[in-house]
């Protein structure tokens, strides 16, 4: 299977070419366009109770859709916000994606609910996250551009921009500065990851939008 | 005794192609090994291994080589202890102080955790009762126009459940004794309005701005006019305290709060900031019903009208309905009667004794001409 992300970084979509029995799952209603050769087979993501975890907090939707092929064809990938979309291969190893990040997946992959905790609650990165593992590629997105960091020592990533971290970053939750600096300086609370691992953030957060937004409404 | 058993893990290595892989990982006498699913092996001496615990579940444990180019993880509950057997007590201390470290670090983040989900009720119940207590002094500088304008919105677009009585008689005495009280009410410029409604409803009630309501069946019930008057002067005492105006301008002012403080931060908030409003309306009420009480009496007191003929009402109504205060609405929307006959009973006896009047109603006849409608 091929596949090319394009357009990147602001309106990233994969570009994916199936071979004959080749497969990729994708989040319900990333497909833009694909060829008729192409078969879509709609399945409750992990079952129907993960399935309705996943849409109640995992921020994704129930269903995931299956793409298969007999003769080969191409299909078009893309996430309903602006931003980046990154592929990472795994490798028997483990990722943690944060809500509504994941876009799509190679057979091997496997797609769970973990619980993230209060602490993921109160840094504003919602009760649950995705966990992909198994092997295969990923596709995720970002609202805004993507970058990567390998963490050693204690990296601070402001509430709402952590997209992916594996389960060797420890995250805690702690404020920019003084409690008066913490609060005037707009920061809040961040998270604090510290490695070894990567993670993966977004440039722009969604938190940062609604606020810009209801800023300028009245 | 060497543990055989393979543990599910992974590697960070510069050697592999994206620098992380799964691997399984094997402890041996030597050291800890872990082999990737492309094959490729990777070795940890004991002697050579720094120790972490860490990872987002704070359980995974880290085996570094000197120069930390090489990472060698597992998450497994059973590794920690597998891997101090192993090394026959090299990495003991190790171990130990990570376990210490991570203890501490978990109970200080569990403590800014409880810190600042307290601190965010506290703020929550503090701007509620912020708001509320603005919005109340708010009340206070809208002109009482606006009280009788919102009244008789209410009025015109009100089911009263029956039709209105024009009896001069019937009328005139209701008039009479809101005009005795009238003067002694605690705002000037309150022009008050009786209605008297044909139902059975054993009721009365104010609007805001002086528009007062009185169903037949109060009057039918009732033994003599002091009793209503009682009545009366309770709900002019709602006009006069303003209470319509005090609970829309609460409920405005929470909901325009939670609108400009949220704004999108979302529908559960906004439910949740609903559902306290509901859970404290009943108290809020309650407080307005013993200020009326009080206030009622005081006017009763001050026109000269026997503040005790309230609770001769109570008796009365429960004599003819035994323990059953749903049957009366007036009762039903005024709870706890027996705490509240002893307050006014406490208030009554609390003022300078006065000489008081009996009104010059012919009750008989208005009972008859009730009636007879």
């Amino acid at each position: 299977m091929e596949a090319e992300i394009r357009n990147k970084p602001s309106f990233a979509n994969v570009h994916v070419k199936l071979g004959p029995g080749e497969r990729i799952t994708a989040e319900a209603d990333a497909m833009a366009s694909m060829n008729s050769t192409i078969n879509m087979q709609t399945k409750w993501s992990g079952g129907v109770a993960r399935g309705i975890l996943r849409r109640l907090f995992g921020g994704e939707s129930m269903f995931v859709n299956v793409f298969s092929t007999d003769s080969g064809g191409d299909l078009v990938l893309t996430q309903p916000f602006p931003g980046d979309i990154e592929c990472i291969e795994l490798k028997g190893n483990t990722l943690y994606l944060q809500p509504g990040a994941f876009l799509a997946c190679e057979s091997g992959v496997k797609l769970g609910l973990g619980w993230a905790g209060i602490r993921m609650l109160i840094a504003r990165e919602g009760l649950f996250r995705l966990k992909v593992s198994g092997t295969g590629r990923v596709w995720f997105g970002a609202y805004g551009g993507i970058f990567e960091r390998e963490i050693d020592d204690e990296y601070v990533v402001d509430s709402g921009h952590l997209v992916a971290y594996e389960p060797s970053i420890r995250v805690r939750i702690g404020m920019a500065g003084g409690i008066l600096s913490s609060f005037f300086s707009g920061e809040g609370l961040v998270t604090k990851v510290t490695g070894p691992g990567r993670i993966y953030m977004q440039s722009r957060s969604f938190g940062g939008l609604a606020a810009w937004l209801n800023a300028h409404l009245y | 005794m060497i543990d055989e058993s393979v543990y599910s893990g992974g590697v960070f290595s510069d050697t592999i192609d994206g620098g992380r892989s799964g691997a399984e990982i094997e402890l041996s006498p030597r050291g800890v090994s872990a082999r990737t699913p492309d094959g490729d092996r990777f070795d940890i001496p004991y002697r050579e291994c720094q120790v972490e615990i860490g990872g987002f579940s704070g359980r995974m444990v880290f085996c570094r080589n000197p120069d930390r180019s090489l990472t060698i993880f597992c998450e497994d509950r059973k590794f920690r202890t597998a891997l101090a057997q192993a090394s026959a007590g090299l990495l003991d201390e190790q171990l130990g102080e990570n376990v210490r470290r991570r203890r501490r670090e978990s109970r200080r983040g569990r403590r800014i955790v409880v810190a600042v989900l307290l601190g965010t009720v506290l703020l929550l119940v503090g701007a509620y009762y912020g708001i509320r207590a603005v919005a109340r002094a708010a009340v206070h500088a809208v002109p009482v126009s606006v009280d009788g304008k919102i009244g008789s919105a209410v009025f015109e677009s009100m089911d009263l459940g029956g039709p209105e009585v024009d009896d001069p008689v019937v009328v005139g005495a209701m008039q009479s004794i809101v005009d005795r009280l009238a003067p002694h009410a605690a705002i000037d410029g309150m022009e008050f309005d009786v209605h008297v409604i044909d139902s059975p409803m054993v009721n009365a009630f104010a609007l805001p701005g002086g528009t007062i309501v009185v169903f037949t069946g109060l009057i039918e019930r009732a033994d003599d006019a002091e009793q209503v008057a009682g009545v009366l002067g309770h709900e002019m005492a709602h006009a006069t305290l303003r209470h319509g105006l005090k609970r829309i301008s609460q409920s405005l002012g929470v909901a325009a709060a939670v609108q400009l403080l949220l704004g999108d931060a979302g529908g559960l908030a906004a439910a949740g900031a609903e559902l306290f409003q509901l859970a404290t309306v009943n108290s809020y009420s309650r407080e307005q019903e013993n200020e009326a009480d009080e206030e009622g009496v005081r006017m009763l007191h001050e026109a000269g009208i026997d503040p005790l003929a309230i609770a001769r009402l109570f008796e009365t109504l429960r004599q003819q309905h035994g323990e059953l205060p749903g049957a009366v609405s007036w009762l039903s929307t005024h709870p706890q009667h027996e705490e509240r006959i002893a307050a006014v009973r406490d208030h009554v006896a609390s003022l300078p004794p006065r000489e008081y009047r009996l009104l010059e109603i012919d009750w008989a006849e208005v009972q008859r001409r009730v009636k007879q409608d």
